[in-house]
């Protein structure tokens, strides 16, 4: 009996939870495009350096995706795929740096070692807004058309972090205390959003 | 230091560290066979508005250029764009040379300094490689000239307001330049009037036009039958003021006044080429309705005169409204110009008036990233009341047709 709920146990504790998380705005609408990630209360392994390598590339003159999470020590490669140059920077206080980016140049990828919310810009067009998002977690995802998005993690306690671009502050973040049992999960968000301008482009507007 | 030997500086630091820097180089390439008129050309010192004429038409290099860009440091840029013409005579010359310094700001407002050789940027037609238009091959009657004589040889200053720094749908820049150089402008208004073309002038060039009967009388005998719109005569400064206006990049609205505020009374004997006091105002505006379809327009209105009592002094006016609509690999525009010169001055040995208007049709086809093909049909008709004067018609009615295929790398 004692070896049976040993085995039990460890199962629970190793057991996984495909956890839908629907993000909900002060409006009480399903919200898209928002930034959600897991932090264990009780960290199960040591953090890792994640191996993947992430992309942030620049495509008809706009960032490419438009937001990119990032695990922490994440590198990230920023592939230019217009036939015009661009100049990425970021004054964020988690990361600041300039790239200068020809197509047929490819630049060393750049690490994010600090988490927080990274804005980036184009000095030659100044249209251009991406957003980094470092994450110290594993489990983490942007909610889709239905302000929904599923992670893979673990049964137990956590903290429930969401970014979204129209924070008032950009570089905040809101948190909540979760426990993952069930599948589904519903957060609402604290604040209101600010609608974000968006400026599509084409060819020729450089000019 | 002349603005010669500036620009051939500029020029040379351009060149040199487009090689050893790294350098972000572009080119194109694009022949046509033309159809021309029978009227001679007013680049083989006719009275025809159009580039070519038909001792010169067949198939030829309409473009040839080199537009390159070269990062020397973070901020500074150095810029060039080499253009190769076979017509009128075989020329290769620089079209723009500039360097730009545009640092990298937390500030909200952006700002960038041009220092060299470089056109205002007023229109809206020509958003191109090396200012060329990507809807009609012939530019308005408008960039037609500007392409011709107007260069500013300086320094230019721009302070933008993004809307992205400000979440706001409007964004705005405020432009303001001075210069040195660009005094003959408007000669050609006077003696030859609006014309219809992509000859970009180089900056060592000059530009004939028609044996004009009046130049043979004492008080324009110094004036030569050709223009050197970039040159320094009167050794004063010149400027202009600009702002744009883009609602999201939909709507994009462009206003300039420029002058080069030239001493009409001040005369280059050598090169006989007088400083004309050239001044005007430009609008122009570009509405997207769909992703697809566009609307081009623009307006200039100034006025030009030279010699110590204004002996000639004109008014100028020019429009054009100009669509286009994308369908897959095509572009269709079609643009509608309407110019004119007023003459205000007593000269009557000297009459300058001329108008005239215009439609170009144009097509494209994308064949892939380096090649396009296009066909453009356009016809005009003018008057110029000093033809007669040299034995012409003051009116005359020509058409164009003109197959091109472009090649860029």
């Amino acid at each position: 009996m004692k070896l049976l709920s040993a085995i039990l146990l460890t199962l629970l504790a190793f057991s996984s939870q495909a956890a839908t998380i629907t993000v909900y705005n002060q409006g009480q609408k399903v919200q898209p495009n928002v930034v959600v990630w897991l932090q264990a209360k009780t960290p199960i392994s040591v953090p890792r350096k994640p191996e993947e390598m992430f992309t942030m590339g620049q495509k008809d003159r706009q960032f490419t995706p438009h937001i990119l999470v990032v695990e922490q020590n994440g590198q990230v490669d920023f592939p230019n795929a217009d036939s015009i140059m661009h100049h990425v920077y970021s004054f964020s206080k988690s990361k600041s740096f300039e790239l200068k980016l020809y197509r047929e140049q490819p630049q060393a990828p750049i690490t994010f070692e600090q988490t927080g919310v990274v804005e980036l810009g184009c000095n030659i067009h100044d249209w251009m807004l991406g957003y980094i998002v470092v994450v110290d977690s594993p489990y983490y995802g942007i909610t889709d058309e239905q302000g929904q998005v599923t992670l893979d993690v673990p049964v137990g306690e956590y903290t429930l972090n969401s970014w979204h671009e129209g924070f008032a502050d950009i570089s905040s973040i809101e948190s909540k205390a979760v426990s993952i049992v069930s599948e589904a999960l519903r957060y609402q968000l604290k604040q209101p959003l600010i609608p974000r301008v968006a400026i599509g482009v084409d060819e020729f507007d450089d000019y | 230091m002349t603005i010669k030997h500036i620009l051939n500086t500029v020029s040379i630091i351009a060149v040199v560290t487009t090689f050893n820097v790294s350098a972000h180089v572009k080119g194109l390439l694009q022949v046509s066979a033309i159809n021309a008129d029978s009227q001679t050309s007013w680049q083989e010192r006719g009275v025809g508005l159009y580039r070519f004429d038909s001792d010169t038409e067949g198939v030829l290099l309409s473009q040839g250029l080199l537009d390159f860009r070269t990062d020397l440091t973070s901020a500074w840029s150095a810029h060039g764009v080499i253009n190769a013409y076979q017509d009128p005579e075989p020329t290769v010359g620089f079209t723009q040379a500039y360097l730009q310094y545009k640092p990298l700001t937390q500030n909200k407002y952006k700002w960038h300094v041009r220092v060299g050789g470089f056109y205002p940027l007023l229109s809206l037609e020509n958003p191109d490689m090396g200012w060329l238009s990507p809807y009609n091959y012939t530019n308005s009657a408008i960039n037609s000239w500007v392409g011709e004589e107007l260069r500013t040889l300086g320094i230019e200053a721009t302070i933008k307001r993004p809307g992205r720094s400000f979440n706001s749908a409007h964004s705005f820049s405020f432009v303001g330049a001075t210069f040195k150089g660009n005094d003959p402008a408007g000669t050609l208004l006077a003696w030859r009037g609006f014309a219809l073309h992509d000859r970009q002038t180089t900056f060592n060039e000059g530009i004939a036009f028609a044996p004009v009967a009046s130049l043979n009388t004492p008080q324009l005998q110094f004036q030569a039958n050709q223009v050197l719109p970039f040159e320094e005569v009167d050794g004063r400064y010149g400027y202009y003021i600009g702002m744009h206006w883009d609602y999201l990049k939909q709507s994009q609205f462009r206003f300039y006044y420029y002058d080069n505020n030239g001493d009409p009374a001040a005369i280059n004997y050598s090169t006989g080429q007088y400083a004309w006091d050239t001044r005007f105002s430009s609008a122009a505006w570009l509405y997207k309705f769909t992703r697809k379809t566009r609307l081009i327009t623009q307006m200039m209105s100034g006025s030009t005169a030279m010699g110590a009592k204004r002996g000639v002094d004109n008014r100028f006016y020019s429009h054009f409204i100009l669509l286009s609509h994308k369908l897959a690999l095509h572009r269709l525009s079609i643009r509608y110009d309407y110019f004119e010169v007023t003459d205000k001055d007593d000269w009557a040995f000297d009459p300058n008036a001329s108008h005239g208007e215009g439609i170009t049709a144009t097509w494209r086809y994308q064949l892939n990233q380096q090649w396009q093909l296009g066909a453009e049909a356009s016809a005009l008709r003018s008057q110029a009341d000093n033809r007669p004067l040299m034995g012409l018609s003051p009116r005359i009615s020509q058409q164009q047709i003109a197959l091109n295929a472009q090649w860029r790398f």
